[in-house]
């Protein structure tokens, strides 16, 4: 058995921010790692643009994970790699973890743990594509796993379904490989992506994108050759008679992530239906006392650097560990997708509180307001809001009077 | 036979159609504009003084092109087997597997680059009570059998089977009171056993979340479920571990046939000299039947559609449950094509061996005995129908789903016999639900005719066990170290989901059966099969798979030949490039 103040589980940016800083509270940390090599999936992000926040400089994604791989490796802090968590429990105020890896089954047990697990993509069948099944269907992530980390081209020519950040750099990705990307298909009116994706990688590239478009149907008995794609609605339902059929050898989507949460549920933590990650106080700890959650697997975000702010922050809860006392629900009024923090505890300093947010919408000015039992207490006005770019506000939560009977609620004004 | 009677009903349906005997069978000839007429047209021919229905009705303007493997070689040319079983479905290979328990030449060949590509990995691995059932049906005989021999070959193969029972729930109290008495009694005089009825208190403990409406239930607690595919890979394995010799990519293009007895078979990849074949070729059969001289029965291909829930849901049911059908279902919730509905037990909710949901199938008669596409609206009325059953029933909890077809004659029973017309064949035919269930007992009587035929004797050394390696992520933690120490891949994760290690992807290429693709890889041990859909695993897989076999990634296939994942080099990565 070995035994740590914190375990961080997944060794990915928010694992390794969460790792050093709970390490620089003090904190005997250990980081288990399912892969072969630390950085998660920055090791295949390749092209540019991380790093503008948190270092002042645009890295490559390799280059980012590099810098905090360093720093864990200059620390005291041990890291498992080949290490999978195959059981997590709550054993009186520890956590017991067991683990597979190439030298045998082994145990940890940790004061507390951050879940920094990140998330998955959503899959062809989980946004109802029919027809065959064959091969040439690919997530945006996994084709980029065979572009960047292998060095073979999944595609000679593609359409892309979605227009997330992941779908955009790989279209850039392809073309720059040698394969046609034949479209962008994008079901909602607006794109999913990051505006500045949208130029870097379509519009740079004369790749066209589609909008209030989506993917139907995959033919091809073994490989694919061909898709159909047809309108969609104001419901995003498929319009009769819009279907067109593209020759093509691939279908790559980017529909969405998911964060990735089983082992948290394995832990009882409750799951907040709008970010799909772990419910959290300003410290970002769970429902479950001692249990942290960091990045994509709290929330996914559209910067690695707000990534490794929000499990920076963790991993220094998570090495405090400051009991926890009485919580008030933010609840979530109008103009807001998600955000986090859900809930403020009152024995827990909020006079810095990070509060990210994203939009329900497109608004080119908006107003963030906070009220307490029906007075408004907070606002700050906002520019060029657009769902896929997260939003990141410092608020003092303190001077609000908050009381544990508080009625706390955030919304966005469009003005 | 009435021939009067059939002419008049098939007459009723499609005027032109001409309706004569034909060696103890009907025979229909003539054309139609749409399928269902075809297939209403067979269903009325039926007659219980025939052998069976020869529907030959066109359907005008239709042609099927057939999946066919492009290789041609020799690699079989010349062989003379004792056997030769046609069809590398669940039939075909527990044939294969039982007859190779006798001193036989046993050669199984199959088109497809893997067993288990048809109807056998496209269906929910129920293991039956047969209660839907009637006396006289060869379905009923083999089910019956079937569902017993399980508990031995799951234990001999290494199979996991669970008798999770199955369900079926009332709605109404008059069900409970007019329908559960009588299911029991015909429960007893199927000879159907363990059977009773249930109060929804019961249910409660037998069942995570029975649903809400619930009066009561009759429980068969020898239902069970299994893995169809691995069940049926696992025979093969267990067939060429004693002896018998498996051809896959190897399609059955033509018989010569002489005075009765089938001479050679001719293939894509040669010619073989059988004494006695097996036609377990599935949706197939007919055609094969027919190219032997032997048909009596016409395959009407039905297709079913399945969806498969993240393993979370599992709460939804344990039990293969079906709600009553006798009961009206809430209007909002009737089915929009109920045409086949009388085919099917109408499917239903289950968990799966692997510990996922499984919902459907559904039916729908259609011409294509290959089409396992899948569409929208029938996976959406499948939810909507069972969301009766399973409340909580969303497209959210979807992680895949798939189409089959099943191999359905219309007399709606197996075809299990010995040659009528043609001496050296045996037929296995219209193996569909089912099928899992009976295959197994159908290939005993297979192998008890061969030895008669032959009279061959029985193998001394036959060795029931096959060799596998356990699913580590269920096993112990000593066993599980004892692999790790023995070979570190074992403690290698490859998929997350799944928790599969690189040291069971390698045993699974190293298999007896060798198929080193990617699906014939998931199939055996499960990477991909996961909530990911083998986003994560997918490239390690292929990574796996070309170091192991001395390949380039580039040449590693999906399933069948023309599958391939990756067209060689990026621009980037130097020239290069199979394709």
């Amino acid at each position: 058995m070995k035994e740590y103040d914190v375990i961080v589980i997944g060794g990915g940016p928010a694992g390794l921010a969460a790792a050093e800083s709970a390490h620089n509270k003090g904190a005997h940390v250990a980081v288990l790692e399912r892969e072969a090599r630390l950085g998660g999936i920055l090791k295949q992000c390749v092209h540019d643009g991380f790093g503008l926040i948190r270092f002042g400089e645009k890295l490559a994604g390799p280059e980012y994970a590099e810098r905090y791989i360093d720093t864990v490796k200059s620390l005291d802090i041990d890291t498992y790699t080949l290490t999978f968590v195959t059981r997590m429990r709550r054993n009186g105020n520890v956590f017991d973890i067991d683990c597979v890896g190439r030298d045998g089954m082994s145990k940890f047990r940790a004061k507390a743990v951050v879940l920094a697990t990140g998330c998955r993509e959503r899959t062809a069948k989980q946004v109802l594509i029919q027809g065959t099944r064959p091969a040439g269907v690919f997530t945006a992530g996994t084709a980029q796993n065979y572009v960047n980390l292998m060095g073979k081209l999944p595609a000679k020519k593609c359409v892309i379904l979605g227009s997330g950040d992941i779908g955009l750099i790989m279209a850039r990705r392809l073309t720059l490989e040698g394969a046609e990307v034949e479209g962008v298909y994008e079901v909602k009116p607006e794109p999913s992506g990051l505006t500045r994706n949208i130029h870097q990688c379509l519009h740079d590239f004369d790749i066209p994108l589609h909008l209030s478009h989506t993917v139907t149907r995959v033919f091809g008995a073994d490989r694919l050759t061909a898709v159909e794609v047809a309108q969609v609605d104001d419901k995003m339902k498929p319009v009769k008679g819009t279907e067109r059929i593209i020759e093509c050898d691939a279908l790559i989507l980017s529909v969405g992530l998911i964060p990735e949460n089983e082992l948290a549920e394995s832990l009882g933590v409750k799951i907040n239906p709008f970010t799909k990650g772990p419910d959290c106080d300003q410290t970002y700890m769970s429902s479950v006392e001692g249990v942290f959650s960091a990045g994509n697997a709290l929330n996914v975000f559209d910067l690695v650097d707000y990534v490794s702010e929000c499990a920076a922050d963790a991993g220094a809860a998570a090495a405090e560990r400051k009991s926890s006392g009485e919580c008030v629900r933010i609840e979530r009024g109008k103009g807001l997708l998600s955000f986090v923090p859900h809930r403020i505890d009152l024995a827990k300093p909020c006079d810095r509180v990070v509060f990210f947010f994203r939009s329900v919408k497109d608004m080119d000015k908006g107003t963030l307001k906070i009220s307490v039992d029906g007075r408004e207490m907070y606002k700050k006005k906002f520019a060029f809001l657009r769902p896929p770019e997260m939003q990141r506000v410092e608020i003092d939560f303190s001077a609000f009077g908050l009381k544990t009977d508080s009625a706390v609620s955030v919304e966005l004004e469009e003005n | 036979m009435n021939l009067k009677a059939v002419a008049k009903r098939v007459h009723k349906i499609l005027p032109s159609a001409k309706v004569e005997e034909y060696r103890g069978c009907v025979r229909l000839t003539g054309e139609a504009d749409s399928w269902d007429v075809v297939y209403r047209c067979g269903v009325a021919a039926v007659d219980k003084g025939s052998l069976g229905v020869l529907n030959d009705i066109r359907l005008k303007g239709f042609c099927e092109k057939v999946k066919a493997p492009s290789l041609r070689d020799g690699a079989i040319d010349g062989a003379t087997p004792d056997v030769l079983v046609i069809g590398g479905g669940i039939m075909g290979c527990a044939a294969a597997r039982e007859l190779s328990k006798l001193n036989v030449d046993v050669l199984l060949v199959e088109k497809a680059n893997d067993v288990a590509t048809g109807a056998s990995s496209r269906n929910d691995g129920c293991i039956h009570v047969g209660i839907d059932l009637h006396k006289g049906q060869q379905k009923l005989h083999y089910v019956l059998r079937g569902n017993e021999y399980y508990t031995q070959l799951a234990e001999e193969l290494g199979c996991d089977l669970k008798r999770w029972a199955q369900t079926f729930m009332f709605s109404t109290v008059w069900e409970r009171r007019i329908i559960a008495p009588l299911m029991l009694l015909k429960g007893r005089l199927l000879g159907i056993p363990r059977m009773r009825f249930v109060t929804p208190e019961e249910m409660k403990k037998l069942e995570p979340t029975p649903p809400s409406w619930l009066t009561g239930a009759v429980y068969m607690a020898t239902g069970g479920v299994v893995s169809p595919y691995k069940v049926t890979i696992a025979l093969a394995d267990n067939a060429v571990e004693n002896g018998a010799r498996i051809s896959l990519n190897t399609m059955v293009e033509g018989m010569d046939v002489e005075n009765g007895v089938i001479k050679a078979v001719r293939t894509n990849r040669g010619t073989v000299y059988p004494k006695i074949v097996v036609n377990a070729a599935g949706a197939f059969s007919d055609i094969i039947a027919d190219m032997a001289g032997d048909r009596t029965f016409t395959i009407h291909p039905r297709k079913g559609t399945d969806l498969i829930l993240d393993k979370k849901k599992a709460y939804y049911a344990l039990s293969s449950f079906a709600r009553s059908y006798f009961a009206p279902l809430p209007a909002s919730a009737r089915e929009d094509n109920n045409a086949a509905v009388g085919h099917t037990k109408g499917g239903g909710v289950m968990r799966t061996v692997d510990g996922n949901v499984l919902v459907g199938p559904n039916a729908i008669e259609q011409p294509y005995r290959e089409d396992t596409t899948t569409n929208l609206e029938d996976i959406l009325a499948i939810i909507k129908k069972q969301k009766v059953a399973a409340e909580e029933l969303s497209t959210a909890d979807i992680i895949t789903y798939f189409s089959g077809v099943r191999a359905a004659t219309y007399e709606e029973d197996f075809v299990v016999r010995r040659g009528i017309f043609t001496k050296n064949i045996i037929e296995a035919a219209g193996i569909q639900s089912p099928g899992i269930t009976a295959a197994p007992a159908i290939a005993c009587d297979i192998r008890d005719w061969v030895k008669d035929m032959l009279g061959a004797t029985d193998k001394a050394d036959f060795n029931p066990y096959r060799k596998h390696t356990p699913r580590l992520a269920d096993a112990d933690d000593e066993t599980r170290a004892r692999y790790i120490a023995s070979n570190p891949d074992y403690g290698e994760i490859v998929c997350r989901c799944e928790e599969v290690s690189k040291g069971e992807i390698i045993d699974a290429l190293e298999s007896p059966l060798k198929v080193c693709t990617v699906d014939g890889i998931k199939r055996r041990v499960r990477p991909g099969m996961g909530r990911c859909q083998g986003g994560f695993c997918s490239p390690l897989v292929v990574k796996i798979i070309a170091e192991h076999e001395g390949i380039a990634p580039e040449q590693v296939l999906k399933g069948d030949e023309g599958s391939y994942i990756l067209f060689g080099n990026t621009k980037n990565n130097g020239e290069g490039g199979v394709k």
